[in-house]
Order: structure tokens, then sequence, then C-alpha cells
């Protein structure tokens, strides 16, 4: 917390401008920008929403004081935003807040905006979709019928599935890869085929701000990469903005357009993975000693031993 | 693949969706409920005090001169002014076919009513009694019977003043103090919102408290007809209910049980978490409260007829979900078959079965009954089915 050398409580406003600046201009795709990976796409930009908390000060009403006190975020439309930090560093309370799932004691969150948390509720859930860490269901629900619950914002209280309804049902289930697994009841999928399952309710509810509370945590290998694979996917065709919170560093630093990490509840550093994830920011942070190399695909991180409170400091 | 073949598989998806909807499952349980409510109610029909044969009493059932009568009609549901009908059609379509059909509703509203709260509160032993309404409801029945034993109320009316006993509202009281006890309950659990566990918590302290007074009541009892009419309100009993009662509890069972069949979506939602259902959309609170009315209006209204019939609300519920899913837009529609079903059968012991076994007049409280039949097959089914109990 005592290194000023990463930009930090501007909630990573630098090195966003100039993206939305060249926003205007047309071709996707072809990598407009030259900084590495860190390439955003103008129609990505043009229609994704604009997703940013503003002093933000969020505890649970049980709690003593707040979890995470006084910070911003601001995320660029149509990127992948990755939040990182050890367990307990307020990055599920920062991603519950953002989705107005705790009320914030300060602080705005604006979509496009406008305040989220004056939106009415069945609204915000057209633009604003939320998976949390842990999901429950009936073991008998099919997953086709699990995940047509993703269309309850968009429908009334009377209203029947529409051709509109059925057909976003049909592009999740397409998008997460589960469509094998159409009528089979929920009770019987492993861990990760159940994730996908989630996964693909809240695409159904086709928002354009779409936040993930560890979405691989407890998968297997082959499942977490299918999760960041749709990741990948959503983020390719780039009109949804996503917040996604990752215990694991190595796969925040690879799939992530931008890194936000977290230290007791405030914004250590922000910016492109490069930026972020580097050998001090593990020591302060994650309190491990790590070498961090350079990959084509952005930062290497290798792991080497714990830092107890004596040696980390220093 | 979009949009030629979309249309064409829309036609056979659609008929999918029907016919997935109106599963076997689902037709069986409606199919088997109606034959054990048809059998319950002919044997019902067919016994009693004033002796027929069987063959008499069916075909005064299916007597063509009340049946297609408007006026007999009228007189059932709306109350007015009985037609003139032969002895045995008066007898059966008067006396003994109005309990079939009470019996047939306050089952229906209960096994609804634990369906709704067995989703609301997540909990797999939630029944319609779980929020303190039944509690409430027996300590207004034996304040009604006990304290307020021949009092009147006196009430201000267009010419002059209606002078009303109040036991003989005893039906109306039993509900409203059901209601009163889950409103009491929701304001105990309520801080920043509430939980499920916290609802269940609180319905349990005010059970306890409420039951308590309850039970002390009975030492102010001095008749021992005071106290058999408070055990069979109680317990639940249908003995001598008539087209009254029907027209008591139908036009309640119309509206709560309508509105459980719209809400069905909603419970489903609900039974995703509360997590999920908020960020989806729902305003968990106000739906959750909502949901909660409609399923204690239900219980109070079928505690106005019959008193407090134990049992149906919890087993019902788990007797359906077992066969058609946890799917509430089914499992509502089962529990409005199944419930009936339960319900006549035990009253057909609760009314004949005394006679059978002692060979005495007596009548038992069909809340006894309920406990009796449902719970060996409860466990019957939970011996067999390993899954049994989840919601």
């Amino acid at each position: 917390m005592t290194d000023d050398a990463n930009a930090r409580s501007d909630g990573g406003l630098g090195g966003m401008v100039e993206r939305e600046d060249s926003s205007e201009s047309e071709p996707p795709a072809d990598g407009e920008g030259s900084a590495g990976d860190d390439e955003t796409d103008a129609e990505r930009a043009a229609t994704a929403s604009e997703f940013e908390g503003e002093d933000l000060v969020i505890g649970y009403p049980t709690g003593d004081g707040p979890v995470v006190d006084g910070e911003s975020i601001r995320v660029a439309p149509g990127e992948v935003t990755a939040l990182v930090g050890p367990n307990g560093s307020g990055k599920s309370t920062l991603l519950k807040g953002l989705a107005d799932q705790l009320s914030l004691t300060a602080g705005t969150v604006r979509l496009d905006g406008r305040d989220v948390h004056a939106m009415d509720t069945k609204e915000l859930a057209r633009k604003l979709g939320l998976l949390s860490q842990e999901n429950v269901s009936p073991d008998s629900i099919t997953v086709e019928k699990l995940v047509a619950h993703g269309r309850y914002p968009h429908r009334g209280f009377f209203d029947p599935l529409t051709d509109e309804d059925r057909a976003a049902i049909d592009r999740a289930i397409d998008l997460a890869g589960v469509d094998h697994l159409r009528d089979r009841e929920v009770g019987q999928l492993s861990g990760g085929q159940k994730q996908l399952v989630w996964i693909a309710m809240v695409l159904a509810q086709d928002t354009d701000v779409l936040l993930l509370d560890e979405p691989t945590t407890f998968l297997d290998l082959h499942h977490q990469l299918e999760v960041m694979e749709i990741v990948e996917t959503l983020r390719d065709e780039g009109d949804i903005t996503i917040v996604v919170v990752l215990h694991d560093i190595d796969q925040a630093a690879r799939y992530a357009d931008r890194m936000v990490a977290l230290e007791d509840g405030s914004v250590y550093a922000s910016g492109p993975p490069e930026e972020v994830v580097t050998e001090d920011l593990l020591a302060d942070v994650f309190e491990v000693e790590a070498s961090v190399g350079k990959a084509e695909w952005g930062p290497d991180i290798r792991p080497e031993r714990p830092l107890h409170d004596d040696s980390a400091a220093e | 693949m979009a949009s030629e073949s979309a249309e064409a598989t829309d036609v056979v998806s659609t008929r999918r969706r029907v016919v997935g909807w109106l599963s076997g499952s689902l037709w069986s349980v409606v199919l088997g409920s109606v034959a054990v409510v048809v059998a319950g109610g002919l044997i019902q029909v067919s016994f009693g005090a004033y002796s027929m044969t069987i063959p008499q009493a069916w075909g005064a059932v299916f007597d063509t001169d009340v049946i297609f009568n408007p006026q007999a009609w009228e007189a059932f549901l709306l109350g007015s002014e009985m037609p003139d009908m032969e002895t045995r059609s008066l007898i059966v379509w008067n006396i003994r076919l109005p309990r079939v059909v009470v019996a047939a509703l306050v089952g229906m509203n209960l096994a609804v009513s634990g369906a709704i709260f067995q989703a609301v509160t997540r909990n797999e032993l939630a029944s319609p009694f779980i929020l303190g309404v039944s509690s409430g409801a027996g300590l207004t029945i034996l304040l009604v019977l006990v304290v307020f034993a021949g009092a009147t109320l006196s009430i201000p009316y267009y010419f002059g003043t209606m002078f009303l006993e109040i036991s003989s509202l005893l039906p109306v009281f039993a509900a409203i103090g059901g209601i009163v006890a889950f409103l009491i309950v929701y304001a105990i659990a309520w801080k920043n919102g509430t939980s499920p566990v916290r609802l269940v918590l609180a319905g349990v302290i005010v059970g306890t408290v409420f039951n308590s007074l309850q039970t002390g009541l009975f030492f102010f009892a001095d008749d021992i007809g005071v106290v058999q009419s408070a055990i069979a309100w109680t317990t639940g009993s249908l003995t001598g209910v008539d087209w009254e009662e029907v027209r008591t509890v139908l036009p309640w069972t119309v509206v709560a049980l309508g509105l459980a069949v719209v809400s069905a979506r909603q419970l489903n939602v609900l039974l995703l978490g509360e997590r999920t259902a908020s960020s989806l959309g729902m305003n968990v609170e106000k739906v959750r409260f909502a949901l909660s009315a409609v399923a204690v209006l239900a219980a109070a209204a079928s505690i106005a007829v019959a008193g407090i019939v134990g049992f149906v609300g919890l087993i019902v519920p788990h007797m359906v979900r077992n066969v058609v899913g946890s799917d509430y837009r089914r499992l509502v529609v089962g529990c409005l078959f199944a419930g009936p079903a339960l319900m006549v059968a035990a009253d057909v012991g609760a009314r004949l079965g005394m006679s059978v076994l002692f060979g005495s007049d007596g009548q038992m409280p069909v809340g006894i009954v309920t406990g009796l039949i449902g719970g060996p097959y409860f466990l019957y089914l939970m011996r067999k089915q390993e899954r049994m109990g989840e919601i």
C-alpha cells in the first residue's frame, strides 16, 4: 500500500482517455492501436456501455466499517476488466456494489451516465447481468429452463416467452457451448458444466454489462479455459462490457484488457496487465515472491515462495 | 440456420412446449387425484344417518333435476331459497355433497399454500402454518370459545344495531387471528429486509408463545363441550359443513389459487436463491411478501371453514414434486388436484371410520386422519425415493 509507483485511486483514468478518443475511427479488429495486446476496436467502444463507480464506500449492514472505502473504478466500454486481489480484499464486495446488490454507503455507480441505484430493478437487470460466486437451483430443472430464467427482466408478469426471448436463449446456450446439455437436469451435471449453464443464463439476460464473480474458481482446468474462452468470444464480439473477478492472477493477466488490483478494499493499481502485474505488486498485494517475465500473451508470472510479514517489509 | 428454418421449427417447438408442460407425470397426478376425489365423494354420499342404497344415492348425485336446475345452483352457491326436490336428492346434494366440496377446496388451499411457503422460505419443512398462522388462529379460537364465550358484538347497522354472538363469527376470527400472527412474524423478522431463515425463526418464536397461551387457556375452559369444540377447531374438522361454508371459502380460494397459478414463474425464480432472483431484476422483498400473503390468504380461508388441518400443506407438495419435479408451473397445478385427493380421502375416514371400526356414530376431526393417512404414505415415499424432500 505504500508503493505509489503505479497509477492508483484515479480509478485508472489514465491510459483510457486516448482509447475513447480513438474510438471514432472505423475499422475494427485490426489492432489500430500500438500498445501490445491492449487493442481496442472502435466498434466495441462505440456500441458498448460505459460503466463507472465513483467514490464508492461499500460495507455489509452487519459488518463493522466499510469493506471498500472510497474507491473509484471506471470500466472501458467493450473491454474485459479483471478485478484481482487476495482473499478478503473486497473484490466481490466491490462487484456487488457495482451491481446494486449491496447498497452503497456513499458514492454512485453510473451506467451510460445514469445512476444504477435509481434505476428500476428490472430495467437495471436488462442492462447489467451479475453471476454470483455460488448458485443454487432445484436439481430437477432442465438446462433449457434454467437458461430461460435469464429472460426474467425482459418479461412482464403475464408475458409468455416471445420469439425474441427464445432466440436469446438459443444464442446464450450456443455461446456457452451447452447445447448438448439442453434437456439434461441441472442436478446431474458436473460442477464445470453447471457453471457453463449458469453463464448461459446470464448471457440470456442479454445485457450490455456483465459482471462475473470468480467464474473459474473451483473448476477443473478444462472448464476454467471453457469459461475464459466464452469471455474472450464475448469480448471479440465487442458489444458487451465485462468485469470479472478472478482469483488467478495469471488468468487475469492473460485474458483481461485491463486489470484492477485491490488490497484491503482500495485500488492498488490499475491499467493494462503488463503495467499492473509487477514483482512489486505480487509482493505487496499477494505477498508472494515471484518473477514476472514477458511472454507473447502478456506478463508471465512464476510464483516462487510466500512472503511473510516480516520479510515483506522492505 | 436462422431465418427460414425458424418458422418451420416454431410450430414444432410450440407443440413440444405445450406437450412438455402437460407432461405425462402431471397428467397422472391429475387423473389419479380426480379418481380418488370421485371415489371418496361417492363413498361419502352413499353412507349416513338417512339410509339409502348405493344405487339410490348415486342416482341422486346424478339427478338431472338438480344438476341442470339453475335455481338449485343459485341456492347452493348464492344462498337463495332451496327449490323443491326429492328427499334423497336433498340429503345427498344438501348435506353430504357440500362436505366433499369443502374438503376438496380446503385441500387445494392448504396444498398450494404449503407449496408457496416451501419456495418462499426455501425450506422443505415449510407448511402453510410455518409463519405463525396456525398458532394465531388457534389462540383466537380459544379466546373466542373460552374468554369471550357468550359475548355479543353490536354492530351499528342501517336500521339500528345488529347483535352478533361472537362465537358465530368464530371462523372469521380464526382466519383474522392467523393473518395477524403472520404480520407479527413478518414485523419481527424485518431488519433491513428479511431472509428465509429469519422468517422461519420468527415464525417459531411467535408460534411458541401463542401455543403456550393457547394451551394455558384450556385450563380456563370449565366445560368439556367447550374443550371438545376447541380441539375440533384446532385439529381441523369438517363435521356439519354445508353449502354456506362453500360460499365462505370459494371466493377466497378462487382469488388465492388464481394468483398462485399466475405467480408460478416468480416462485421458480425465487428457487434460484435470493441473489440470483435479485440480479435478475426481481424485487425479492416485495415478491416474497406478496407471495406469502397469497399463501396466508389460502390458509386462512381453509381455517375459516375447517379449522387448522395439519399435514396436508406439508406433504402434498412433496408428493406432487416427487412425481412432476420442482417446476412450480406444474407443481401448483398438481397441488390443486392432489390436495383435494388427500383431504377427501381423509374425510371419508374421519366421517365413517369410527362407525366401521367401532360401530359408533362419532366422527373424528379430519386433521387426525390426514396425519394417519398422509404420514405412512410420506414415509413410504421417503424410503423409496432418495431425493425426497429436496425442493
